[in-house]
C-alpha cells in the first residue's frame, strides 16, 4: 500500500475514532448480547477479528472506542459459549436474516458507476464486471463500487416485495420485522421470533426459494387444464388475483406484465408472433377480464403454453432478489446496527417500515454532519448527499462537506490533503 | 422410558417378544405390523425396541427401523378421521387447525412445523413455494398431514437411535439383539455399501461438478459455494487434498496456504476432522449452481449419487475384451 493510501486510511480512521466517541450511547446491543458473536473488521491490513463476546453493552462499546474498526458485525446465531472456536461455540439458534444487496439485482443503471481494472494489465472499463478482461483474458480486478441512487431505489423495491411476503405470506409481525439501511447498496430484514430460531439450513433455503419463487410451478398454483363437463374439450383455469400467497401473486403479475408489456416484452419471452398479435388486439377485454371471469381460456389464440410463459414471466417480477447464501447462514455475521460502514463513512440506521417509500438513505444515513474537509479527489462521480449534488470531479482538489468527503476517501476515490 | 415411567428390570417376557418381532418385521419387510389388542404391550415394546436397534450401532439397522414405524404411523392414521389425526398431531406440539374453507386443504398448520418434516421431501408439490401460504399457515390436505406426520415419526425414532455413548443392556436384552444382530449380516449378505473406486472418472461427473471443474481447468474464478462444492465432491470420491491444490494452481489468484487449508479442512484433516459432502441438488439449484440437468439428474438428490450412478452405467458400457 502507497504511504499516501496509508496516510488516507489514519485519516478516515482518526475521523470514525471521533465518530464513536461522541455517538457511543446510539450503539444498540442485539438482542441477548451475551450470546451472540462479534466480530470487527480492523482498518489495518483488513483483518478480521472474531470471536468476540461481552456481556453488556458497556462491553461493546468500549471495544469499539478502543479498537475502532472499519466495520462491525455480530452473529445472526445465538450461543453457549459465542468466544469460543467456531466447532465449540454450541449453536442455540439464530434470527432469520435477508440481504438485498444491489450487486444481485440487475438494475436500469447498467452500474455504469462501476469501475474495474484488470490486475493484470491494468485496462479499466466501466459497469458490471466483466468474465474474463477484454485485452488479456486475465478473471482477477480491483473493482470500484457506487451507491448510486437507481441501485438503492431498486433494492429498495425488492425489499418493498420481500417485507410484503413475510407479512402476509409468512405471518411475521412488524414488531417482528426489522428493516434496516445497510449502509452501502442496499437493505437488511432482520426476524427475530422464537419460532424461526431454531430452522435449520435447509428450511431456511425453502424459504429463500419461496422468496425468489425457485421451483415455483403455475400448475401447482392452478395454472391447469381443466376437461369440460361431458365434452372432450379442455379450457385452461389459472389463480385470480386476491388469492393468497404465490397464487394471488402469479395473477397480480402477469396482469401487471400485460398492461404494460409492448410486442418486444412479449418476444423476449418468447410468445410467437401471432399469439402477439392477438394479445395486442385483445389487450382491453384481457384487462378488463380480471374483474369476472379472468383472461386464462378468454381468447382464442392464446394457447395453454403461451400463458404458462406470461404467468412464469408475472411471477418473476414479483419475486424479491435477495441475497441466498446470507439467509440460508444459520452462523452469519451481520452489520451491527448504528455503526459505520467502512467503504462509505454512512452508517446502518434501521428504517421505520411504515414510510420506508419515502425514505432517503443519502439524507438519513449520514453519521458526520459538522464541518468540512479538503481533498484531492482522482476520479469521481456525480453524487448526492442531502440535497446537494456534488462532482463529477477529476484530478482535483476540492473543499466539501466531511460526510460527502469521508464517501470519497472510504470509497478510495480520494485521498486527504494536508494542510501545511 | 423415562418418559413412560418404564424400568428395564420390570420388562416382561411378552414385551421383549414384541420389541424383537416388532426389529425382525422392520428388518426383513420393512414394515411393523400393528397389535392393537394388546395395547399395554405395544406402547411399552417401542422404546424397548429403540433400545435394542440403538445398542447394535448399526447404522443400516437404525435406518431400517426408523423407516418402517414411520411408516407404521402412516397406515394407522390413513384410515382415520380428521380429529383423530388432529389429536395425534398435539403430541408432537404442532400448530395445526382444520379449516373449511379451502378445498381440497382440511388443515393449515404453521410453516415451520411443515417445513422441519418436508424438506426432507423431493416432490416440487412438497416446496412451500408451491402450496397456499398464508398468515404463517401452509394449507394441507389430510393425506399431507399424514405423511408429514409420517415424517416426524421417523426424524423422532432416528434421533432417540442414535446414541452416541455405548448402551450395556441386560443379558435378556443382549441375547436377542445378537440374534437380531446375526440374521441382518446373513439377509444382507455381501451386499455391502462400495465405496468409489480408487481412480477420479472424470466422464461420470454430474454436469455441474463438469462445468466447475472445467471453469477451475481454465483458470476462471468460482464464488465460495462452487468451490466448497467442487472440493468436497472431489475429495470424496477419491481425490487428495494434495491433488485437489494442484487443480487449483492454474488460477490467477492462487494462494497455496489458503487452498491448501480449505481443502485440508474439506478433507476432513483439520479442525472438527469432519469430512465434509458436497450440497445436495436443491441447494445447489438454490445458489444456482445446478446447470444443464441430464437424464440421470432427475433420477437423484445428490451429485454424489450422480457420479455412483453413472460409473455404473460406463461400466457396463465398457467393452468387452
Amino acid at each position: 500500500m502507497s504511504v499516501k493510501k496509508i496516510e488516507t486510511q489514519k485519516f478516515v480512521k482518526k475521523k470514525f475514532s471521533e465518530y464513536y466517541q461522541k455517538h457511543l450511547s446510539s450503539i444498540q446491543p442485539p438482542t441477548l448480547i451475551e450470546k451472540r458473536e462479534f466480530g470487527f473488521l480492523m482498518f489495518k491490513g483488513k483483518v478480521m477479528v472474531r470471536h468476540q463476546s461481552f456481556k453488556d453493552v458497556n462491553g461493546l462499546t468500549k471495544s469499539l472506542k478502543t479498537l475502532v474498526p472499519s466495520d462491525a458485525y455480530y452473529s445472526s446465531a445465538y450461543y453457549e459459549r459465542p468466544e469460543e472456536k467456531m466447532e465449540e461455540k454450541s449453536w442455540l439458534g439464530a434470527d432469520l436474516v435477508f440481504d438485498i444487496d444491489a450487486d444481485h439485482i440487475p438494475t436500469s443503471c447498467a452500474k455504469i458507476h462501476d469501475t474495474w481494472a484488470c490486475s493484470n494489465c491494468g485496462i479499466v472499463g466501466k459497469g458490471v464486471l466483466p468474465e474474463e478482461c477484454p485485452a488479456c483474458g486475465e478473471h482477477k480486478f480491483d473493482e470500484k463500487t457506487w451507491p448510486c441512487e437507481v441501485c438503492l431505489e431498486s433494492a429498495k423495491n425488492e425489499t418493498v416485495k420481500l417485507i410484503d411476503m413475510l407479512k402476509q405470506d409468512f405471518g411475521f409481525s412488524s414488531k417482528e420485522t426489522n428493516l434496516y439501511f445497510s449502509g452501502h447498496r442496499g437493505y437488511h430484514v432482520h426476524v427475530e421470533n422464537e419460532e424461526i430460531q431454531l430452522l435449520d439450513s435447509m428450511a431456511r433455503k425453502e424459504i429463500v426459494d419461496y422468496i425468489i419463487g425457485i421451483g415455483l410451478e403455475t400448475r401447482l398454483h392452478g395454472l391447469i387444464e381443466e376437461k369440460l363437463d361431458q365434452s372432450r374439450t379442455h379450457i385452461l383455469t389459472g389463480p385470480n388475483l386476491e388469492e393468497p400467497g404465490w397464487s394471488g401473486r402469479i395473477a397480480r403479475g402477469t396482469r401487471e406484465f400485460l398492461s404494460t408489456a409492448t410486442p418486444n416484452d412479449l418476444e423476449d419471452i418468447r410468445i410467437k408472433k401471432k399469439v402477439i398479435e392477438t394479445l395486442v388486439q385483445h389487450k382491453e377485454t384481457i384487462l378488463e377480464s380480471w374483474k369476472e371471469k379472468r383472461p386464462w381460456a378468454l381468447v382464442k389464440g392464446v394457447d395453454p403454453a403461451s400463458w404458462r410463459k406470461i404467468a412464469q414471466h408475472g411471477a418473476d417480477t414479483k419475486s424479491a432478489k435477495i441475497d441466498t447464501v446470507v439467509t440460508t447462514d444459520t452462523h452469519r455475521l451481520i452489520r451491527l446496527n448504528n455503526t459505520l460502514h467502512g467503504k462509505t463513512g454512512l452508517k446502518k440506521m434501521e428504517v421505520p417500515v411504515t414510510g420506508f417509500e419515502s425514505f432517503d438513505p443519502f439524507k438519513s444515513a449520514i453519521a458526520f454532519k459538522e464541518g468540512t474537509l479538503k481533498i484531492i479527489v482522482q476520479d469521481a462521480p456525480k453524487f448526492r448527499l442531502e440535497d446537494q449534488t456534488y462532482g463529477p470531479y477529476k484530478n482535483q482538489q476540492v473543499e466539501l462537506p466531511t460526510a460527502a468527503a469521508l464517501l470519497l476517501l472510504c470509497k478510495g476515490m480520494a485521498k486527504v490533503k494536508e494542510d501545511k | 422410558m423415562k418418559e413412560l415411567d418404564l424400568k428395564i428390570e420390570d420388562m416382561s417376557e411378552p414385551i421383549l417378544n414384541r420389541a424383537e418381532h416388532r426389529i425382525e418385521e422392520a428388518l426383513f419387510y420393512a414394515l411393523v405390523s400393528t397389535e392393537l389388542r394388546k395395547e399395554e404391550i405395544e406402547i411399552s415394546s417401542f422404546p424397548v425396541a429403540v433400545m435394542m436397534v440403538a445398542s447394535t450401532a448399526d447404522k443400516l439397522m437404525k435406518k431400517r427401523y426408523a423407516l418402517a414405524e414411520a411408516k407404521r404411523i402412516y397406515e394407522l392414521l390413513e384410515e382415520e378421521s380428521e380429529d383423530k389425526i388432529l389429536e395425534v398431531t398435539r403430541v408432537s406440539n404442532w400448530k395445526i387447525i382444520l379449516v373449511d374453507n379451502k378445498p381440497p386443504c382440511e388443515f393449515a398448520l404453521f410453516f415451520t412445523d411443515c417445513l422441519r418434516n418436508a424438506t426432507r421431501f423431493q416432490a416440487k408439490g412438497w416446496k412451500i413455494v408451491n402450496r397456499v401460504v398464508s398468515k404463517g399457515e401452509v394449507y394441507l390436505t389430510t393425506g399431507d398431514v399424514t405423511r408429514l406426520l409420517q415424517e416426524e415419526v421417523h426424524v423422532h425414532t432416528e434421533k432417540k437411535l442414535d446414541v452416541k455413548e455405548k448402551i450395556v443392556l441386560p443379558q435378556s436384552f443382549t441375547n436377542r439383539v445378537e440374534r437380531l444382530k446375526q440374521a441382518f449380516t446373513e439377509h444382507k449378505g455381501k451386499i455391502e455399501l462400495k465405496g468409489f473406486p480408487d481412480e477420479v472418472v472424470i466422464s461420470a461427473f454430474p454436469p455441474c461438478v463438469k462445468h466447475l471443474y472445467g471453469e477451475i481447468a481454465s483458470g476462471n474464478h468460482l464464488s465460495h459455494i462452487e468451490r466448497f462444492t467442487l472440493t468436497s465432491f472431489l475429495t470424496n470420491i477419491g481425490m487428495t487434498a494434495e491433488e485437489v491444490i494442484d487443480l487449483y494452481r492454474s488460477l490467477s489468484d492462487f494462494k497455496e496456504r489458503l487452498i491448501r487449508y480449505q481443502a485440508e479442512h474439506i478433507a476432513g484433516g483439520l479442525g472438527s476432522r469432519t469430512k465434509y459432502i458436497p450440497p445436495r441438488c436443491d441447494t445447489l439449484r438454490t445458489h444456482r449452481v445446478c446447470m444443464d440437468m441430464d437424464e440421470i439428474c432427475r433420477k437423484v438428490r445428490h451429485p454424489l449419487a450422480y457420479y455412483r450412478r453413472k460409473l455404473r452405467t460406463i461400466k457396463a458400457e465398457a467393452p468387452v475384451e
